[in-house]
C-alpha cells in the first residue's frame, strides 16, 4: 500500500487503507511532538500559504505549527469577506500565490466547494480544505479518528458514536460520518429536526430525535458547536431550552457505554452543548483531539508533499 | 426572401409526419408546396436533404437576451444568431434587462433590433409591473400594441398577488399570455441548491421544493378565481407538474413549460462536479425523481413546450466559487441536441412526434394569435424550417458558439441529433450543411 494522493480536498477520497497509512504515521509525528526538539526537515525549502478566509484561530496554528515541525517556510495569508468584497478574485489570489512559489495552499472559505475551485485554478501548488462552509473539514475528521482510534486500541470496527448538535450547519459533521464510518464505526445523529438537513436521510447514518436514545451504549459522544445565530435564525427557541433538551451532562453520558469518550470540534460553549462536568471530566478527550490535530495535520503534510519531489 | 428548396426531406409539419420523402419548396415567405420530386424554380437554393427530418422551426418561450443594458452577456444580434444555430426560428426575449422591457418603447427597440439580427426571429416579452417591482402594472395595452409576446416579470414572480390577480384579467382581451416565474422567495431565500440530497451533502443553502409548488398553486388559485389564461415557466419539480395536471383536468386555461437543464441535469452533476458554478441556475438542478417526472409530463399533456431559459453570463461572473456565482445556464445552441440525446438514451419515450411538437406547434400555440408563425409547416405557412440530422454526433465547444456565454454545463459533452440549417422567415439563416455564409 502507498499512499497516492498530493491534496486533501475531502476524506470521501480517502479508502480505509489510506485512512490507515494516515493514522500509522500520525503516531510517528506524535512521537515527535513528544521530543524536546520537535523540528525535522522534511519540508525544508517548501512554501506553505494559510490561506484563510475567514477567522479560525485554532485551525490555523495547528496548521501553522504542523508545517513549521516540519521544516516548511509559511506564510499566513488571512482575509476578511469573501474574495467579492475585497475586490479579487479567487481566481486572481491563486495565481498571485503559485507566482510567488506557492507549493501548497491550505484555504479555509466560507463558501462550499472553493477548495475544488482553487485546486482547478492551481497548475502545480497542493490543496488542502481547512473548511469550506458547512461543507467539508476534512483534516478536522482525520484528527478525530486518530483521537478515537488510539483510545479503542487501533479499530474503530464496530464502536457507536453519537454525533449530538447542529447537525444543518456543521463542516465537521459531514466529513467525520464518512469517515469514521469508513473506518468501520457506527455513526447516530441526534438534533433537534429545525437544526438537521432536511435532506439527511441522505447522509446514509441514522437520526435520533432524542438524544438519550442516541447515546445509549455508544463508545463516544461527539457534541457539536450551538452558535448563538441559530437561535435568532428561530431555528429553536433559547440556549437554555436547548441545553435542557440537548445539552450532554453527566445524566446523559450514564445512557452511554462506561467511559464513553466525550468529544468536541471546540471551541465549546460552557453550559449549552456541553456541561462543564463533562467537558472537564475523565472521559474527555477535547485537549487531546487539539494535540491530535498537530500530528495528522503533519502526518498528512508529510505523506502529500514529503519524499520524492513534486 | 429567397426561393428554397429541400429535396428529400423527412417532414414533420408541426403535428405529424408526412409520409415517405418529401421535397419542400419555399417560395415569398411561405411554404410554397411540399411534394414528391418538384421541380427546382430557376433562382432557387437548394438543400439536399438526404432522407434527414425537416421540421418547423423551433419556438422558444423562454430566453434572456440581456439587451438592453447588459450586452456584456448577450445582445439581440448575438442571442438571435445563437438560437438560429441551435434550430429556433422565434425567441421569445425576456425583459429582465437593464433598464426592463416595461414600455411599449422598449418592445420597439427589441422588435427592431430583432427584425435585422439576422438570426431567429425575436419576440418581445414586457414586463408585467413597471420597472418589474410588482407594485404597479406596466402598459400592457401599449406593449400589446407594440408586439409584445407574453407579459413577465420572470428572474422572480409577481410580487404582489392582488397585481398578479389584476394582470390577468386586464391582459386576456389583449390576447397575450402572462408568464409567471412561480417562486416563493421567502422560503428560498439566499439558496444556493435543490433542498434535498444536494443541500444536505454540500451544505449550502437549499430552495425547497414548496417554495416552487407554493408559486404554482398561487397561480393556478388565480387562475381558477378569474378563468383567465397563465403560463408557469422553468416547472423543475414533480409536485409542480402534479398540481398543474390537476389543474388541466379541472379545464383551466394553464400551460407550463420546462427546461433542457432540468430534463438532462440533476443534482447529482452539482455534486459530483464538486459545486461548479456551470450547475448554479433558479430553480436548482432537481432529484433524479423530479426529472424523471418531467419526462412523464412531456408526454402525457402537462408539459405545453421545452423553453431553454438560456441565460447567458459574462465569464468572470461565473468563473468563481459555486456561492459567489449568478445563477443561469446558456444552452441555446446545443438545447434541442442536449434533450433530444436524453430522449434516445431514455428509450424514445412518448413519439418523436410528440417529442417535436413541444419544440414547435405547442410553444407555437400559446403566442398572440397575431404570431403568424407558429411552429407549423404547412402548405402556406411562413417559411421557418430547421433541418435536423438525427445521427450527427458532435461535442458541445463554447469557444465555437455565436453566443456570447461564457459557461455551460454542456461544455465537452457529445450529443447526437443537431440542427444543420435554419430557414427564418424565407431567409436561410443558418447553415451547417454546405458551408456557405450566411448572416
Amino acid at each position: 500500500m502507498t499512499w497516492m494522493h498530493r491534496n486533501l480536498l475531502d476524506v470521501d477520497v480517502l479508502s480505509r487503507e489510506d485512512l490507515e497509512i494516515l493514522l500509522d504515521q500520525s503516531v510517528h509525528m506524535e512521537d515527535l511532538l513528544n521530543r524536546p526538539i520537535k523540528k525535522v526537515p522534511a519540508l525544508r525549502g517548501r512554501m506553505i500559504v494559510n490561506l484563510f478566509f475567514e477567522a479560525s484561530t485554532r485551525t490555523r496554528v495547528s496548521f501553522e505549527l504542523a508545517e513549521k515541525f516540519l521544516g516548511a517556510d509559511v506564510v499566513n495569508w488571512s482575509v476578511s469577506g469573501s474574495s467579492v468584497t475585497k475586490g479579487e478574485t479567487l481566481r486572481d489570489t491563486a495565481w498571485t500565490l503559485e507566482a510567488m512559489g506557492a507549493d501548497a495552499v491550505v484555504i479555509r472559505h466560507p463558501m462550499p466547494g472553493t477548495p475544488w475551485y482553487l485546486k482547478e485554478k492551481l497548475k502545480r501548488a497542493s490543496v488542502f480544505n481547512a473548511g469550506d462552509g458547512a461543507h467539508a473539514h476534512p483534516t478536522q475528521a482525520l484528527l478525530d479518528v486518530y483521537t478515537a482510534w488510539k483510545h479503542f486500541d487501533h479499530s474503530l470496527d464496530g464502536k457507536k458514536i453519537a454525533i449530538v448538535g447542529d447537525i444543518l450547519h456543521s463542516r465537521v459533521v459531514r466529513s467525520d460520518i464518512t469517515a469514521f464510518t469508513t473506518l468501520g464505526a457506527h455513526v447516530v445523529l441526534s438534533a433537534p429536526r429545525s437544526l438537521m438537513p432536511r435532506g439527511y436521510a441522505h447522509l446514509n447514518v441514522p437520526y435520533e430525535p432524542d438524544p438519550r436514545e442516541a447515546v445509549k451504549d455508544a463508545d463516544m459522544v461527539y457534541l457539536l458547536r450551538i452558535q448563538r445565530e441559530r437561535q435568532q435564525d428561530g431555528l429553536f427557541p433559547s440556549l437554555e431550552e436547548y441545553h435542557w433538551r440537548y445539552g450532554a451532562n453527566g445524566e446523559l453520558m450514564r445512557r452511554a457505554k462506561p467511559g464513553a469518550l466525550v468529544m468536541h470540534p471546540g471551541p465549546i460553549n460552557r453550559g449549552v452543548e456541553i456541561a462543564s462536568e463533562l467537558a472537564d471530566g475523565p472521559e474527555s478527550v477535547i485537549l487531546e483531539q487539539v494535540r491530535s490535530g498537530v500530528a495528522t495535520r503533519m502526518g498528512l503534510l508529510y505523506l502529500c508533499m514529503g519524499g520524492a519531489e513534486a | 426572401m429567397k426561393t428554397v428548396l429541400f429535396r428529400a426531406v423527412r417532414v414533420f409539419d408541426g403535428e405529424q409526419f408526412r409520409e415517405g420523402l418529401q421535397d419542400v419548396l419555399f417560395c415569398q415567405g411561405k411554404v410554397e408546396r411540399i411534394g414528391s420530386s418538384l421541380e427546382a424554380p430557376e433562382d432557387a437554393l437548394i438543400v439536399e436533404g438526404e432522407g434527414r427530418l425537416l421540421a418547423p422551426a423551433f419556438i422558444d418561450l423562454h430566453t434572456h437576451l440581456r439587451d438592453p443594458g447588459q450586452v456584456h452577456r448577450e445582445d439581440i444580434v448575438s442571442g438571435s444568431r445563437a438560437a438560429a444555430a441551435g434550430g429556433f426560428g422565434a425567441v421569445v426575449a425576456m425583459p429582465n434587462t437593464a433598464p426592463p422591457v416595461d414600455t411599449e418603447a422598449y418592445v420597439a427597440y427589441v422588435l427592431q433590433k430583432g427584425a435585422s439580427a439576422g438570426g431567429a426571429r425575436v419576440l418581445p416579452a414586457g414586463c408585467v409591473s413597471k420597472e418589474r417591482k410588482g407594485e404597479e402594472m406596466a402598459e400592457l395595452g401599449a406593449m400589446a400594441h407594440a408586439g409584445a409576446a407574453f407579459f413577465t416579470d420572470d428572474g422572480s414572480p409577481v410580487k404582489g398577488v392582488r397585481l398578479l390577480l389584476n394582470a390577468l384579467l386586464y391582459a386576456k382581451d389583449l390576447g397575450v399570455r402572462v408568464m409567471e416565474h412561480p417562486q416563493d422567495v421567502d422560503l428560498s431565500k439566499d439558496f444556493q441548491v435543490h433542498e434535498g440530497r444536494c443541500s444536505a451533502l454540500s451544505g449550502m443553502r437549499g430552495y425547497p421544493t414548496a417554495a416552487e409548488v407554493i408559486g404554482i398553486t398561487r397561480g393556478i388559485a388565480l387562475v381558477r378565481e378569474t378563468g383567465c389564461p397563465l403560463h408557469l415557466t422553468h416547472v423543475s419539480v414533480a409536485q409542480g407538474l402534479r398540481e398543474i395536471r390537476i389543474a388541466k383536468a379541472e379545464g383551466l386555461p394553464v400551460s407550463c413549460d420546462v427546461t433542457p437543464h432540468h430534463l438532462v441535469l440533476s443534482e447529482e452533476d452539482v455534486l459530483e462536479s464538486h459545486l461548479h458554478a456551470a450547475f448554479k441556475v433558479s430553480p436548482p438542478l432537481r432529484s433524479a425523481e423530479d426529472v424523471n417526472a418531467l419526462w412523464e409530463g412531456l408526454f402525457d399533456g402537462t408539459v405545453d413546450a421545452i423553453a431553454t431559459d438560456h441565460a447567458p453570463w459574462n465569464l468572470d461572473e461565473k468563473d468563481v466559487p459555486f456561492n459567489e456565482a449568478a445563477c443561469g445556464i446558456a444552452s441555446l445552441e446545443c438545447a434541442f441536441s442536449a434533450v433530444f440525446s436524453a430522449w434516445k438514451d431514455r428509450g424514445c419515450p412518448g413519439s418523436l412526434e410528440a417529442f417535436l411538437s413541444l419544440w414547435t406547434s405547442r410553444p407555437g400555440s400559446l403566442l398572440p394569435s397575431r404570431e403568424e408563425y407558429r411552429g407549423l409547416l404547412k402548405e402556406g405557412s411562413p417559411a421557418y424550417c430547421t433541418l435536423v440530422d438525427e445521427n450527427l454526433e458532435k461535442t458541445v465547444d463554447i469557444a465555437t458558439w455565436k453566443s456570447k456565454a461564457g459557461m455551460t454545463p454542456y461544455q465537452g459533452r457529445t450529443f447526437r441529433g443537431w440542427p444543420l440549417c435554419t430557414l427564418v422567415a424565407g431567409e436561410l439563416v443558418y447553415d451547417a450543411l454546405s458551408g456557405r455564409a450566411h448572416g
